[in-house]
């Protein structure tokens, strides 16, 4: 069988206290594009995950591991928007979608009138 | 709304309304534009774009009330935070998510009758197959067309769209007659409004079929690849003359429909990838006000001459800015011109309101907004369906003429399980894209390039193609307000 080496692999050790399992995944999941990615668990606190390039394209680790940090911080603000907004949303959805009778206008409520138009007249 | 532009508040400084400066998330996404600018957008599609950096000061809670003022008060009157626990103005930021998903509440509108097969012309790219003889066996039937008007007419849509298209719909005007007076007939019986349209390359019109037209209302839906160097290489036909029989159509349809009875769609081959200025000055100068800028797409024939129809994505979007900041100078120049793919982004970005464009829908507008019946009586939850079903692929059949009833088609399993595929906020990549409110899902070109309806978006064709146009309108749009003033004139007209 004919192996072809190899040219980029990354480690990259990421801290489960810091950044949770699924912040990790979805941000190395847009790497999937261009590497393999692989992930096994190191210790209680730390995971592994470790880049095979699919190309033999040059890349720049150190950019690469800048757009990294930069992914894994962005997917953490994100987890906290939607920890912080879950309720929010699903509120606004239901009450999107609520089934709803078209209601009577009713008038009997007060109007501030301050053009001294009165639509009750 | 852009931020750092806006100059004239109407209102108190925020502080003047000031609770106690806590504030609270509410739901949105952003995205890194370019090297300092970002995008925020809330569940509705309301956007700021702001330096990089601020959507962490806001998520983190780091902003100050009195020195942040104005992007302070654009956060709270855009509903990206609050101050109360529950925002105040909750059932209007749910009237307008509900407005922005409308387009559900019509059910299908458009109605593809694939009237013949048929076609004289053997372009490489063509996304159905063709065949030029047998009438029997490539022209739709009329019992078929009959039971397809039934079906039609038990959408809940009030206005509804017939298209007739091919093969080359033309070969079989009787059909078309024959679809048009039964469908105008049923639809007044239960006065529902039908619009019709003939897709057509308009090489066999003549004077007669475009009386017809006028006197039914019908509208001429045409291609121009370009120049005819680049037509007349995409579309081949005997005798080599696409192009002038496409302008002769055209000027033809605009004598006896007025301008406005005839549109046209270019396809973008690998050959037109060179001539973005030439393809857009083609359409100047053929009194057009308009241009589709479509990419191939990859189904049927044109997967088979792939050296001439599959190319990079990047290379699409460098053809496609290209031409985009031709028309754009000449909006500037103070020519009204414009380019649909992106008007229709920019409608979705700039009004409340959804679009009816089936690809960028979420729940896809297959089935929802599309429903194809072929020529053979199969029914497909949407045109590229049919394509790929010319490839043997029957994946998106959703039953037959002959023998399947309304709600097995709209609401039977298949349906169910390609409408959850289609659905943007719940797909891997998708869910969390700050772009997830002006996009949409394509579960079939999912299926055909990469082997299941949910897709994999770091390589998806879709997702690369939509996100570089978005991104792009965005950057142009944050550069300039002349552009931006040029894009809101594109959604007006």
């Amino acid at each position: 069988m004919h192996m072809t080496p190899r040219t980029f692999t990354l480690t990259y050790v990421v801290d489960n206290r810091i950044f949770d399992k699924d912040v990790v995944q979805k941000c190395f999941y847009w790497y999937t594009g261009d590497y393999e990615v692989y992930f096994s668990i190191l210790n209680d606190n730390q995971q592994q995950i470790t880049l095979h390039a699919k190309s033999d394209e040059i890349i720049d680790e150190d950019l690469l591991k800048l757009r990294i940090n930069t992914d894994l911080n962005d997917y953490q603000l994100r987890a906290i928007v939607s920890q912080e907004t879950n309720t929010i949303r699903e509120l606004i959805i239901a009450k999107a979608f609520a089934n709803f009778d078209d209601e009577e206008i009713n008038h009997q409520y007060e109007i501030s009138d301050p053009v001294g138009f009165n639509p009750r007249v | 709304m852009i931020t750092s532009k806006q100059t004239n508040r109407k209102f108190n400084d925020f502080i003047a309304y000031s609770q106690d400066g806590i504030y609270n998330l509410l739901p949105f996404k952003f995205i890194q534009l370019s090297d300092d600018r970002e995008l925020l957008v809330n569940e509705v599609g309301d956007f700021l774009i702001v330096d990089l950096g601020t959507a962490k000061r806001i998520i983190l809670k780091e902003l100050n009330k009195e020195l942040d003022g104005e992007l302070y008060g654009d956060l709270i009157a855009n509903f990206f935070i609050t101050e109360d626990r529950i925002p105040y103005l909750l059932d209007i930021i749910a009237t307008r998510y509900r407005t922005k998903k409308s387009f559900l509440d019509n059910f299908t509108a458009l109605h593809i009758f694939v009237i013949s097969l048929r076609c004289e012309h053997t372009c490489h790219y063509c996304q159905v197959s063709r065949v030029s003889e047998d009438k029997e066996s490539f022209d739709m039937q009329k019992f078929h067309i009959k039971r397809g008007i039934e079906i039609m007419m038990q959408s809940p849509n009030s206005h509804v769209t017939m298209e007739f298209q091919g093969g080359e719909a033309l070969l079989a005007f009787d059909n078309i007659k024959y679809g048009v007076e039964e469908a105008e007939a049923y639809a007044a019986l239960i006065g529902k409004q039908i619009t019709f349209v003939i897709c057509t390359n308009l090489a066999p019109v003549t004077r007669d079929m475009l009386n017809y037209c006028r006197e039914k209302n019908v509208i001429i839906s045409t291609s121009l690849d370009g120049p005819s160097y680049i037509h007349n290489q995409n579309r081949h036909k005997k005798g080599n003359d696409s192009y002038e029989l496409a302008i002769r159509g055209i000027e033809l349809c605009r004598e006896i429909l007025g301008n406005d009875g005839v549109s046209a769609l270019t396809t973008t081959s690998t050959l037109s990838l060179s001539y973005p200025n030439e393809i857009v000055q083609e359409y100047i100068d053929r009194g057009f006000t308009s241009i589709f800028l479509r990419p191939i797409s990859p189904f049927g024939f044109a997967t088979r001459a792939a050296s001439k129809n599959k190319y990079n994505t990047d290379l699409f979007l460098k053809y496609y800015k290209t031409a985009l900041d031709k028309i754009i100078q000449r909006n500037l120049d103070g020519y009204f011109f414009r380019e649909d793919y992106a008007s229709i982004i920019l409608k979705k970005i700039l009004s409340p309101f959804p679009i009816g464009y089936v690809d960028l829908q979420s729940p896809a507008g297959m089935i929802n907004n599309v429903i194809v019946f072929n020529y053979d009586g199969k029914i497909f939850a949407s045109d590229e369906a049919r394509m790929l079903a010319e490839m043997n692929d029957f994946t998106f059949q959703l039953g037959h003429l002959d023998e399947t009833n309304y709600n097995d088609i709209f609401y039977g399993e298949k349906a169910l399980e390609f409408t959850s595929a289609g659905i943007n906020e719940a797909l891997p990549g998708c869910s969390d894209c700050a772009l997830q409110a002006y996009c949409g899902a394509d579960p079939v070109l999912n299926h055909t390039t990469q082997g299941n309806l949910i897709g994999h978006r770091p390589t998806n064709v879709f997702c690369q193609k939509n996100m570089g146009i978005i991104k792009h309108l965005f950057l142009l749009m944050d550069a300039d307000p002349k552009i931006a003033k040029v894009f809101q004139s594109w959604i007006r007209n």
